[in-house]
């Protein structure tokens, strides 16, 4: 025989089987492609040379890692239709005196060709973008462009490497299949005669269940932490779920309805009732997979665009001047006003020796304190066990004390308290009693108000939040005495003091960054030795750090949705052929039985669009109800800005929508032109 | 009740070079109440002119007459409701749909009528009853044998009161014990005055007819009427025919 029989046979078959190799190809170029970019950032030198170029080339290297991952799972996916379609032709050159190992041959070389062809193209492709998404990357970062070209020979690497080994286990695993069947059975492989469906009722009814408890958790978690930790439990839950309620419980509704035979003997009814569950049936697991896709794409998009677009906010929430000096202090009486007018003074003279005039200065006293909230009894001191069980974190709060007269400033209005009277705002958590105590200490709860704005360091706290407004920090005399387990003070003192300046941007950081060094012994000295420590942050100094993580995130977001769209796309399309086959001959029954081509079409168009939109609609509906544990999420982020949130998950479900629609036209033709070859 | 006049039929390739001429001039009538068989070997044309008898195919030229009405002047739209009222259908691979139990199989052309459901139980009894299926309607059919697809193919081409079944090589994937019964239930509704026309390569089959048509290159070469012979004499008489038919000779 010759050299070169089992190649050319290889290539035949890739050839022959166009409308299954072609797709595939693709997307094992376009996953190589994106490997190649997601890789090419992380070793980029101009990245490396933004002012958060570690953050960035640490997402990314976390994104090659789930872009990875992914590859193995949805190249062995779509692999499986694949190899079901050839196992026909495989039987044939098996009966026809080829054995085994023969055809173990012919896969080798088409998997070879095919990873040839993928990695060739997908690196190409990926090398001719990968500087235009560099651009975007230090585009979107505020960052120097670099026009240099160049090839990063690590992620050439890389990428064969990695595709290599995952070509060779897909090779293997067809091996496999190849190997545990008989000719007879590969021959009939295709043709299997097919159960109807049974209406599983315990799977059925537990996939509702299991959505069920997984919106219930996504919609009554409090706290951002318990959220992040809910978030991956609420994921499982759904995941499972889609999958149950696509399998089972959509052939149980339909069993449902057949049941009732005045609705099921009707015209319109008959026929898509009954082929639907069958659909369902065949198509549940990959339904379920791209409402998956579906709804990781939106939730990704959404999260990461809001992030990104709302990080000025977060800027200013979490720097609410050009420049912010912290300072804590070892005892209450740190936040006496001879100290902090000394503090004042002390900072207007640097600013004046450095040719700055500040402006906006605003200085915030605050004593905060953490505790377990039980009705209004305060728990500074909880034990481990109490730490450990997630309902008494719930209840995990921090008090910050503010002295009435910085609510007034604040919000224009003009309270007034007496002794042992307080006002209250409580931030993610309820409170509603008239009294709060902290051991002997109690005070009398006047009212609760919900327009105080958090801001500055307290944005950066994910526990609820309970803002608690004295007329003198006199009374908090007992709270700052209160110990915690390790004898130091259980409360904290702060001093925020922050002002505008008039110098720009390098000038700033400059400022800020030097501040400690040139002017921390002159502070210290003013603060009568209760300083603790200072903090000198500004908004121009930690811009870079939002930019760069979040631009990050966003950027990662948009390639690893690019490549989830990708996997829906094709599952789609797989879906229809495969499916357009199995109908085709139950279309020339029916219309023998007397049904117009119209009416079948008809029919038809109906049966897709509903198995079509139903993925979309359970993604939305998934959404809905991640909404407000992510926007809980996204406060992590100090991003509180629902209204942002809403719009950019709007626009991510609109533009998926539309481009779903899109995917949808153009298979469903493909489906109909195998379909309408009725005779 | 059905008049086939001149019918001819060329098929020719996409690009319109070769043409093949399936049909090229039948003509043949039939009667009220009569079974009758069109035998010839493959590629004589037999299933192309069911199908265009059954409007699934376009005839080039010529007429098909079904109870005075020409079926290649009819609309997509209309075609498809005179199938459904007029025509009743038996295959050789049953055509059963496996999405369906046995019952709604034979349902399915009474739904697509707008039958109510009481009714189309009323009508589906007796058929059951007549046809040995009673027992099987709540199965699939992929839970059934042969024999037992066929005849429930049977009751669903009945079950319309058709003018006319038109079978295509029923008996072909049957085992010789369900052809026997298959015929048998031919035979049983033809005596209650249902037209049956049915095309096969079996001599076992034509051999219940009462009138036998051989069609060779596209032309009705040849028919033979039952009278009164038994169905062995009539097996022979038909035999002769195919071995007259198959070594050329001219009657």
């Amino acid at each position: 025989m010759k050299k070169s029989f089992y190649p050319s046979l290889a290539l035949d078959g890739i050839k022959k089987n166009k409308r299954m190799y072609f797709p595939y190809i693709l997307t094992f170029i376009g996953i190589i492609a994106m490997f190649y970019i997601i890789s090419f950032l992380q070793f980029s030198a101009s990245v490396k040379l933004l002012p958060s170029g570690e953050t960035v080339a640490l997402i990314m290297k976390f994104g090659s890692l789930v872009i990875s991952i992914f590859a193995v799972i949805f190249l062995f996916y779509t692999n499986s239709f694949l190899i079901k379609s050839r196992k026909k032709e495989f039987g044939l050159y098996n009966i026809l005196g080829m054995n085994k190992r023969d055809i173990g041959k012919i896969l080798f070389y088409e998997t070879l060709f095919v990873y040839l062809i993928s990695v060739g193209l997908g690196l190409f492709l990926g090398i001719v973008i990968s500087k235009l998404a560099e651009l975007g990357m230090v585009n979107i970062m505020g960052g120097k462009v670099d026009y240099n070209f160049y090839i990063s020979p690590d992620s050439c690497v890389f990428a064969i490497v990695i595709f290599g080994i995952i070509s060779l286990l897909i090779f293997v695993n067809c091996l496999r299949q190849i190997k545990f069947s008989t000719a007879v059975s590969l021959l009939k492989s295709e043709n299997h005669g097919e159960k109807p469906p049974k209406a599983n009722w315990v799977f059925g009814i537990l996939g509702v269940l299991v959505l069920a408890v997984a919106y219930y958790l996504a919609v009554l978690v409090k706290n951002p932490i318990s959220a992040l930790s809910m978030f991956f439990i609420a994921v499982i839950l759904v995941i499972i779920g889609t999958c149950l309620v696509l399998i089972s419980t959509s052939v149980l509704i339909c069993k449902i309805l057949q049941k009732n035979k005045r609705y099921y003997y009707k015209k319109n009814h008959f026929i898509s009732v009954s082929s639907m569950s069958y659909r369902m049936k065949r198509n549940g697991a990959g339904l379920a997979s791209i409402c998956v896709l579906a709804t990781m794409v939106l939730v990704m998009i959404s999260t990461t665009s809001c992030l990104y677009f709302g990080k000025e906010d977060s800027i200013n929430s979490r720097y609410p001047r050009d420049i912010n000096i912290d300072f804590i202090y070892n005892d209450i009486s740190g936040l006496d006003d001879d100290i902090t007018k000394n503090i004042n003074k002390t900072i207007l003279d640097i600013s004046k020796e450095n040719n700055i005039k500040p402006n906006n200065v605003s200085i915030g006293k605050s004593v905060f304190i953490s505790g377990i909230l039980n009705k209004n009894k305060v728990d500074v001191n909880p034990t481990l066990g109490k730490v450990m069980n997630t309902s008494v974190m719930n209840n995990l709060c921090t008090f910050y004390f503010i002295p009435i007269s910085d609510y007034n400033n604040l919000t224009q209005k003009n309270e007034k308290l007496n002794k042992g009277e307080v006002i209250i705002s409580a931030i993610r958590k309820d409170f509603s009693g008239n009294s709060l105590c902290f051991g002997n200490t109690v005070f009398n709860v006047v009212k609760t108000v919900d327009d105080f704005k958090i801001k500055g360091q307290m944005s950066v706290n994910t526990n609820p939040i309970i803002m608690v407004f004295v007329n003198d920090f006199k009374e908090l005399d007992n709270i700052a005495k209160l110990k915690s387990k390790n004898g130091d003070n259980a409360a904290g003192f702060r001093l925020e003091y922050g002002f505008d300046v008039n110098i720009n941007k390098e000038q700033q950081i400059d400022f800020a960054k030097n501040f400690e060094k040139s002017y921390g012994n002159r502070i210290f000295d003013c603060g009568k030795e209760k300083i603790d420590s200072i903090f000198v942050e500004g908004r121009e100094v930690n811009r870079a750090d939002f930019y760069g993580t979040y631009g990050g995130f966003f950027y990662l977001g948009i390639i690893l949705s690019t490549v989830f769209i990708f996997a829906a796309v094709l599952i789609i399309y797989y879906k229809q052929i495969s499916e357009g086959y199995e109908d085709k001959d139950r279309f020339n029954i029916m219309q023998k039985v007397g049904m117009t081509k119209k009416e079948i079409k008809k029919n038809v168009n109906s049966q897709l669009l509903t198995v079509f939109f139903l993925p979309l609609v359970f993604s939305l509906l998934h959404l809905i109800f991640a909404f407000p544990m992510i926007r809980k999420m996204l406060l992590l982020f100090s991003l509180n800005d629902t209204s942002l949130f809403l719009i950019t998950t709007f626009i991510s479900f609109a533009a998926f929508a539309l481009l779903y629609a899109i995917v949808y036209k153009k298979t469903s033709n493909s489906y109909l032109k195998i379909v309408s070859n009725i005779k | 009740m059905l008049e086939v006049k001149e019918l001819k039929k060329v098929y020719s390739t996409r690009l319109g070079g070769n043409k093949v001429e399936a049909l090229k001039n039948v003509n043949f009538t039939v009667e009220d109440g009569e079974y009758i068989a069109i035998m010839g070997e493959s590629g004589s044309g037999k299933t192309t002119l069911l199908n265009i008898i059954a409007a699934l195919d376009k005839c080039t030229s010529g007429k098909v007459i079904i109870n005075n009405k020409d079926i290649s002047e009819l609309k997509e739209k209309d075609l498809a409701e005179f199938r459904r009222n007029n025509l009743g259908f038996v295959f050789q691979e049953f055509n059963l749909l496996d999405t369906f139990t046995v019952e709604d199989n034979i349902y399915l052309p009474l739904v697509l009528a707008g039958k109510s459901y009481n009714e189309m139980h009323e009508r589906l009894m007796p058929i059951a009853v007549k046809l040995g299926i009673a027992d099987l309607l709540k199965k699939y059919p992929y839970e059934i044998s042969g024999g037992q697809k066929q005849r429930a193919a049977v009751a669903r081409a009945i079950i319309t009161n058709p003018e006319l079944i038109l079978a295509d090589e029923p008996t072909g994937a049957l085992d010789s014990k369900a052809t026997d019964e298959l015929l048998k239930i031919f035979k049983e509704i033809n005596k209650t005055g249902q037209t049956i026309l049915m095309v096969t390569h079996s001599v076992k089959a034509a051999s219940t007819a009462s009138r036998v048509l051989f069609i060779k290159d596209g032309e009705v070469f040849h028919s033979l009427y039952r009278a009164d012979n038994t169905n062995e004499q009539f097996y022979e008489k038909i035999n002769n025919t195919l071995t007259l038919l198959a070594t050329g000779g001219k009657e």
